[in-house]
């Protein structure tokens, strides 16, 4: 997919993810990348920045498998941002599906 | 590359960050490693698809030295923010560089004036009051009842003039925070993205 389509786009999957459910970082990028693909280490950082915007908290829990591991939950700031940023994709998409089929139309 | 060369080098890139943060960073690929080898991934498949340590390395500084330069103002942090900001890649140098010496060229020549406009009312005050006494050579092409207040407003002037330029940095190191802020959320997209 080119660049500039994917540009941008992370934020929102990762925050429309975490709308869904509570996760931890491996679930993410593993999810994510099926659709995406993306140089994976660089989630990380992202989820970092998502933090420090109060978008998102983090905390430990116990796994089966293991030591604990660290979970993503959304916070209400982020459920907005979420929706807002949802609500321009669909416009955008819209917009440019109407555009697409316009100029079809007039070749 | 396996887990440990990974973490190794991403440890060693980051190793001017705060201790704490540098934990923080590292225990999220730690747990990345450990549970995509529970998943029956192997150490190397899952380094090559984490992507270039240099690459990671870059974003976390840049944001964890801004997060510094943003609690504690000082000169240093926002140097130090620039320049990881600018270590970005060419596109920063240019977008980046470029503002910032702009700006810290307006700043020192009003500083520059603003002392010249003390300087000269305290020189303007001096030559007056004292000029008789030392019978200095010095030409005041004004009476002492005109040269004396004007001395004394020249200095006040350059006085406010400096704590004015005083603010104004205080002013512009805030808008440089959130423009490098703004910055590194474009770039950091960007990045994600290949």
């Amino acid at each position: 997919m080119n660049i500039q389509f994917k540009k941008g786009v992370l934020e929102l999957c990762v925050l429309s993810m975490l709308e869904r459910e509570v996760c931890y970082g491996y679930e993410l990028v593993n999810e994510i990348s099926k659709s995406i693909s993306i140089s994976e280490g660089t989630i990380y950082p992202l989820l970092r920045r998502l933090k420090s915007e109060e978008l998102v908290t983090t905390y430990l829990q116990e796994s089966q498998e293991g030591p604990p591991r660290k979970y993503y939950k959304l916070t209400e700031l982020g459920r907005k941002k979420e929706e807002e940023l949802k609500k321009e994709w669909f416009t955008f998409i819209k917009n440019v599906n109407n555009f697409l089929k316009g100029s079809e139309k007039n070749e | 590359m396996n887990k440990k060369e990974f973490l190794g080098r991403l440890s060693e890139l980051i190793k001017d960050i705060s201790e704490e943060e540098k934990k923080d960073i590292l225990f999220d690929y730690e747990e990345h490693f450990r549970i995509g080898l529970e998943k029956g991934r192997k150490e190397e498949e899952i380094a090559a698809s984490l992507g270039d340590p240099k690459v990671i390395a870059k974003q976390s500084r840049a944001s964890c030295i801004l997060k510094k330069a943003e609690k504690t103002t000082s000169v240093n942090n926002i140097v130090r923010a620039i320049f990881a900001a600018v270590g970005l890649g060419f596109f920063n140098l240019v977008i980046v560089l470029g503002p910032a010496i702009g700006l810290i060229g307006i700043l020192v020549s009003l500083f520059a004036t603003a002392f010249a406009v003390t300087i000269s009312g305290v020189a303007v005050l001096f030559g007056t009051l004292m000029g008789p006494v030392f019978a200095w050579n010095i030409y005041i092409p004004f009476t002492a009842a005109v040269s004396i207040p004007l001395g004394i407003g020249l200095t006040a002037l350059g006085l406010l003039f400096i704590i004015g330029v005083f603010y104004l940095t205080k002013f512009f190191y805030k808008l440089s925070i959130g423009y490098l802020k703004m910055n590194l959320q474009i770039i950091t997209n960007r990045r994600n993205t290949r």
